[in-house]
Parts: structure tokens; C-alpha cells; sequence
């Protein structure tokens, strides 16, 4: 075959290939838009709020409304969803509630943004959630988006901890905040106690009763003096709600207003700064409350309560190991601090006491100045301290303290010389073997007086009979 | 400071009375003494009461505290009034009339003698009172152990436990609050029976009231022959 006979053959063959390629642009023509078209835009991109100008915003605004009308045409109506769980999701927004929330005019897409609208679950794309729980610790992110510095917060706070943890109670962004009904922050006052009050109901209680709540309700008015007395964010904060641990973080919230406290105490208080070291604010200014005398360890280098830190986790395994059904020798404690202290741990450690109120809402009881107990029997009385709870506390992962009953007899042993040598409350714990020398002291100071004043007695009269 | 030869003192500044008592106890000293006393015996009492609250209920805890503080803050101030007589006057000599260890416990055993039996057989004192040699061995030792050892102890652990964060460091040094606590305890037990075979040996004196006289006018009356 020549190379002329190939050419003319291949000309011989276009009379079929036409009408295919009619039929080939008829076809493009038709689905123009499918085939050539650009990649979908995230809808929550476009309608998320950006710095714009007046202008800009307002049109952004524009069109965040009409976006939302769309999606409440159909959420304004009771939908529910089955989860997973066998639970029931409602999909219902109630309108009014959310266009006069603080997020009434932000995108819905904005914090959905899975849900955009051209890929809205349909019957056949249904998108599957496992439970509520789940749903609400998912959509914790959304809020991130915006609110970042805030969800930074939260996510170091016991109640982050708590829902890592796999607690259904702890709450996350939507349990304080609602999920569309988002409220301003003017909402959160004291005299309906939202939103800590729907978990902790009776320290808000006791909370509204005390100096502070009362004095918050009745217009921050105390003594006819104006004050902002404090709520529950003001000593706890909002999102980075720590435990109740160990140390002076609570303290140093109370000294926050009441800046005066170390002067006013060291002008009548013996050792002022050390009550005030080891004697919680509550037990002294909530009258009513009962006390517990808690060991705690710490840490001689960093001059810190042994918190949740990686270095000491090794440590506290072994805490849990020492202890028995519920109970921990502070001995036993010490005896283990040694043996750390001279291998594993990377620290000084001690152990040392610490005078707090046995509860949540006696802590929240806190009355006024002059209900305040001055007296020191509570603590320095032997007699009252056999009331009080003793135990040994350890910080857990989340910062939460785990809490072991002790022996209060082992106050008073020879051995707390060495298990709790940073503490002592005088005449509260005292050294049985101690009282044994007082009274053999004082049993000497007569016996030898009166032994030597007797014998002396008993030889002259002796010897007055030798003379007769 | 030197020794001086008790021939040469006793010829330096004897007082004596028409009656011929000897002056014993300076004015300073005597001062310094019954302060201490009566801070001793306050100490002692509102010790008994801070550390007995749960036995005792005469005065609160609070009271009983500031109370121990101020008085020991005297006493610790009156210290200083015998420390500084001592350490600038010549009568040091009273408690090293000479610095002989063999003398001295030759004469301290002779006293513990006189103490133990000669005393009931109506001996004398081995040891003649003289204001440039005023204790015998065994007081001499024994109140040099307590106002230079034992009462110093008391006064540095009762300063720690005055103001424990200020001390904080010097607390930790030692072992701890609970340590410190328990040494001012046990010298509290010693100072119990201390005072009390104290006061009563006071009256084992030519007559019962010769060492308290003494202590009070500073003069003590010469030995009836």
C-alpha cells in the first residue's frame, strides 16, 4: 500500500462521522451548564459574614434573610427526624425565636454548612446522626468559626473535659446558649440563675441566698452602698470553668474585689496569711457550713498544688494503687511521696492540709461580714476537729479532685510529724504522745517536791527519835 | 570575758549591811527575774490553754493566743536585760567563778549529796553564797543549759509559729511546722516541771523565805555560825 491509496481512503470514510457530530453538539448545547460548569461554591463561604463595608454588609445581610426565609419555609413547620438512637430530632426553628436571637441575622448555612443548598439531604441522600448528644458535640465546631477565642476557653474547661469523657450532662455550646434562640449576654443574671442553674440548681439556690445573690437582686445595693456584687461567671468564668480544685484560683477570685482581705485579717487574725493560705474564704464567712480538713500534695519546687500535669501521672497511678475500699493512709501517702521523691518523681512533694467546707453549696453560702465565725474552736479545738471529715485528696486527669476518706486518729499520731509535717493547727491536732510527757511532766514537778519535802519529814523525825 | 581570781573579787564590792547581809542580787538582775517569772508562769498557763481549749475554757482561744504573744515578746525583751548585764558587768563570775572541771563536779557531786540526804540531817550547804559566786555547780550548770540553750530553743520556735509564712523558709529548714510545734511542746514539759522543782528549791534556803527575800531586796543574810 502506498501512501496516496491511505489518504484517499480515510476521505473515502466522513460521510458517517457528520451526523454524529450533530448529535454530539445538540447534546452539549443541552447540558452545557452540567458538563462545563465550575465546582460548587460552599454556600456557607459565600454567606458568611466578612468585613465589609456598610454597604457590602448590608447587602450580605440581604441576602443572609432571603437565604434563611428559604430554609424556615420548610423548618418553621414541626419536622422530626428519627436518629440513630431511636431518638427524635426536631427540625423545627421557631421563627420568631431565632430572627430575635443574637444569630437572627446570620446565615442558618453559616453554622450548617454541611447543609448547603444544593446538597440538602434528601430521602435518598439522608444524612445519618447517631444521637442528639452526638448532633450537639458535633455542631460545637460551628461555633468555633466564629467564636474562636471563646471556644479556645471552653475547651480548657471541666465541662470540655467532662464531654470528652463521654458524660451526657456536661455541656456544650448549645445546652448554656440554645441552639437558634442564642441569647445576648444582658440575659445571663443572676435572678434567674441562666443557664448554670438548669445543672446546678441547689448551689444557685444557695447562691441567691447569700451576700452575694441577695445583693445582686436587690440592684447591687449592699448597706446603701452601690456594689457589683458578683455572679457565678464572675468568680467561675464563663468558659474556661475550671474544678473546684486545689489552691488559691478561687481564692484569688475573691481577692480580686475584696483587695483589702490580707490587711483587714492580719489587723486581728494571728498568722493572717497562713489562715488565709489554708483556710478556705467559705468555711469562716459561710457560717452554717460543716467543715472537712482535706490533704492535698504539693509541689515544694513549683510552689503548686500537684495538679493534672503529665509529669505526675505516673505518681498519682500509684496514689490509686495505695488505696483501700474508698480509704488512704496519709502515712501511706507520705511513705510513697518519699519513696518518689527519691526516684520517678520530678518534683518535691508534700503533703498539706487544708480547711474547707464539705459541699458545692456551702461554699455558696457566704453571709455577711457579720455573721463571719471568729471564733477559732472550729479548728483549734481537738474536741470539734473529731467532727470534721479528713481526706486525702488527688487531682484527676479533668482537674476534678478525687476525694479518699482517711483516719482522723492519724492527725494526732506520732507519724504526722512526718506524713503532714507542713501542717499543724494548734490545739486542733495534737501529739497523743505529747499530752503522755505534759501530764508525766507535771506529775514530776509535784511528785519530786513533795517526795523530797517527805523525806525529809520522815529522816528528821527519825532521827529526832534517834536523839530522845 | 576573763575569770577574775575570787580572792581579788571578793575584796572588790562587797556590800554589806550593819546586819551583815550580803548584796547578792543586783537590781537588774532581780528585775529581770521576776519578770521572767511572772512571764513564765503566763506563758505556761496560756500554753496549757491554746493547747487544753477542749479541757480548759478560761479564755478563747483567741485571747489566750494574743496573750502568749505579747508576754513572750516581754520575756524575750527581759532576756536581753540579763544577757546584757552578764555579758557587761562583772558578775559573770557567778557562773564561772573559776574554770576548773574537776572542782567542779567534785563540789557538784558534793552538793547533789547535800540535796539528797545531808540537807535532812540539818548539815549546811556545801557551798557559801557570795556575790561574786553566788550558784553552786549544780544551779550554775543548770541555769546555763536553760538561759543559753533551752530558753533560746523556746524563743526561736515560738517566733517561727508567731508568724509561720514569714518563717516559711526557716520552717521548711527544720523539718516542718509540725516539728517546730513539737519541740516548743517539749520544752514546754521541761519548763512544767522545771518551774515547779524551781520555786520549790527556792525554798530550801537557811529558811524557807531566805532565797525569796533574797530575790526580791537583793540582799541574802550571812549564815548563823
Amino acid at each position: 500500500m502506498t501512501a496516496s491509496t491511505r489518504v484517499s481512503g480515510a476521505m473515502g470514510n466522513t460521510r458517517p462521522v457528520l451526523p454524529s457530530l450533530i448529535i454530539f453538539l445538540i447534546f452539549c448545547a443541552i447540558f452545557n451548564d452540567r458538563l462545563y460548569a465550575q465546582p460548587v461554591a460552599d454556600p456557607a463561604a459565600e454567606l458568611a459574614i466578612t468585613k465589609n463595608t456598610p454597604a457590602d454588609l448590608g447587602t450580605q445581610l440581604e441576602a443572609n434573610l432571603k437565604q434563611n426565609n428559604k430554609c424556615l419555609k420548610c423548618h418553621s413547620r414541626e419536622k422530626i427526624k428519627t436518629l440513630e438512637s431511636g431518638e427524635e430530632l426536631s427540625l423545627q426553628v421557631h421563627r420568631d425565636d431565632f430572627t430575635s436571637s443574637a444569630h437572627g441575622e446570620i446565615a442558618c448555612v453559616s453554622c450548617h454548612e454541611a447543609i448547603g443548598s444544593r446538597r440538602h439531604p434528601s430521602k435518598k441522600t439522608n444524612i445519618t446522626i447517631s444521637s442528639r448528644r452526638d448532633y450537639s458535640v458535633e455542631m460545637n465546631q460551628s461555633c468555633r468559626s466564629c467564636h474562636d477565642k471563646k471556644s479556645t476557653q471552653y475547651e480548657g474547661s471541666i465541662h470540655f473535659s467532662m464531654v470528652g469523657q463521654g458524660s451526657e450532662k456536661a455541656p456544650v455550646c448549645t445546652d448554656c446558649h440554645s441552639a437558634h434562640a442564642v441569647e445576648t449576654m444582658t440575659v445571663y443574671q443572676p435572678e434567674t440563675g441562666f443557664p448554670c442553674k438548669k445543672c446546678h440548681e441547689n448551689i444557685f439556690i444557695a447562691y441567691a441566698e447569700s451576700v452575694h445573690g441577695t445583693a445582686r437582686i436587690s440592684g447591687n445595693v449592699i448597706r446603701d452602698k452601690h456594689i457589683q456584687a458578683p455572679i457565678c461567671s464572675d468568680c467561675h468564668r464563663s468558659h474556661e470553668v475550671t474544678a473546684v480544685e486545689i489552691g488559691d484560683t478561687l481564692r484569688s477570685q475573691c481577692f480580686g474585689c475584696h483587695e483589702n482581705v490580707p490587711l483587714l485579717h492580719s489587723q486581728w487574725l494571728p498568722n493572717a496569711g497562713t489562715h488565709l493560705d489554708i483556710v478556705s474564704c467559705a468555711v469562716c464567712h459561710a457560717p452554717f457550713a460543716k467543715h472537712r480538713f482535706d490533704l492535698h500534695l504539693y509541689d515544694n519546687i513549683a510552689q503548686v498544688p500537684v495538679n493534672q500535669q503529665e509529669s505526675y501521672k505516673l505518681f498519682q497511678q500509684q496514689l490509686q494503687d495505695i488505696e483501700v475500699g474508698g480509704n488512704v493512709d496519709p502515712l501511706a501517702v507520705w511513705k510513697l511521696i518519699e519513696e518518689s521523691n527519691e526516684t520517678s518523681l520530678p518534683a518535691n512533694i508534700s503533703l498539706r492540709g487544708r480547711m474547707e467546707v464539705r459541699s458545692g453549696v456551702w461554699a455558696h453560702q457566704i453571709a455577711s461580714k457579720s455573721f463571719a465565725v471568729r471564733t477559732c474552736d472550729s479548728c483549734h479545738q481537738a474536741g470539734n476537729r473529731q467532727a470534721l471529715d479528713v481526706t486525702v485528696s488527688v487531682p484527676q486527669q479533668d482537674g476534678r479532685i478525687q476525694r479518699f476518706e482517711t483516719d482522723r486518729e492519724e492527725l494526732d499520731s506520732v507519724g504526722a510529724m512526718k506524713s503532714i509535717s507542713e501542717f499543724f493547727a494548734i490545739g486542733g491536732n495534737k501529739n497523743r504522745l505529747l499530752d503522755i510527757l505534759v501530764l508525766l511532766s507535771l506529775i514530776i514537778g509535784v511528785a519530786i517536791p513533795v517526795g523530797h519535802f517527805t523525806l525529809g519529814q520522815m529522816i528528821k523525825e527519825k532521827l529526832d527519835r534517834g536523839e530522845q | 570575758m576573763a575569770t577574775k581570781n575570787p580572792e581579788q573579787v571578793q575584796l572588790k564590792s562587797w556590800k554589806k549591811t550593819s546586819d551583815g547581809e550580803l548584796y547578792i542580787n543586783p537590781l537588774p538582775v532581780r528585775i529581770w527575774h521576776w519578770l521572767h517569772a511572772m512571764g513564765f508562769v503566763v506563758l505556761i498557763l496560756t500554753g496549757i490553754q491554746i493547747r487544753y481549749t477542749n479541757l480548759f475554757n478560761v479564755l478563747t482561744f483567741e485571747t489566750a493566743v494574743k496573750t502568749h504573744n505579747w508576754v513572750a515578746f516581754a520575756v524575750i525583751a527581759n532576756y536581753f536585760i540579763w544577757l546584757g548585764f552578764y555579758l557587761f558587768s562583772d558578775r559573770i563570775t557567778v557562773y564561772h567563778p573559776e574554770l576548773n572541771p574537776r572542782k567542779f563536779f567534785d563540789k557538784a557531786f558534793e552538793q547533789a549529796r547535800y540535796y539528797s540526804y545531808g540537807i535532812f540531817k540539818g548539815e549546811r550547804s556545801p557551798h557559801k553564797v557570795q556575790p561574786y559566786d553566788k550558784f553552786n555547780p549544780m544551779q550554775s550548770i543548770t541555769y546555763q543549759i536553760v538561759m543559753l540553750l533551752v530558753v533560746p530553743v523556746q524563743f526561736i520556735t515560738g517566733i517561727m509559729m508567731w508568724d509561720i509564712k514569714r518563717f516559711e523558709s526557716w520552717i521548711a529548714m527544720f523539718g516542718g511546722i509540725q516539728v517546730i510545734d513539737t519541740v516548743h511542746v517539749l520544752v514546754f514539759i521541761f519548763f512544767l516541771s522545771f518551774t515547779m522543782i524551781h520555786a520549790y528549791m527556792g525554798a530550801l534556803g537557811q529558811k524557807p523565805s531566805t532565797h525569796f527575800k533574797e530575790m526580791f531586796t537583793g540582799f541574802e543574810e550571812e549564815y548563823e555560825e
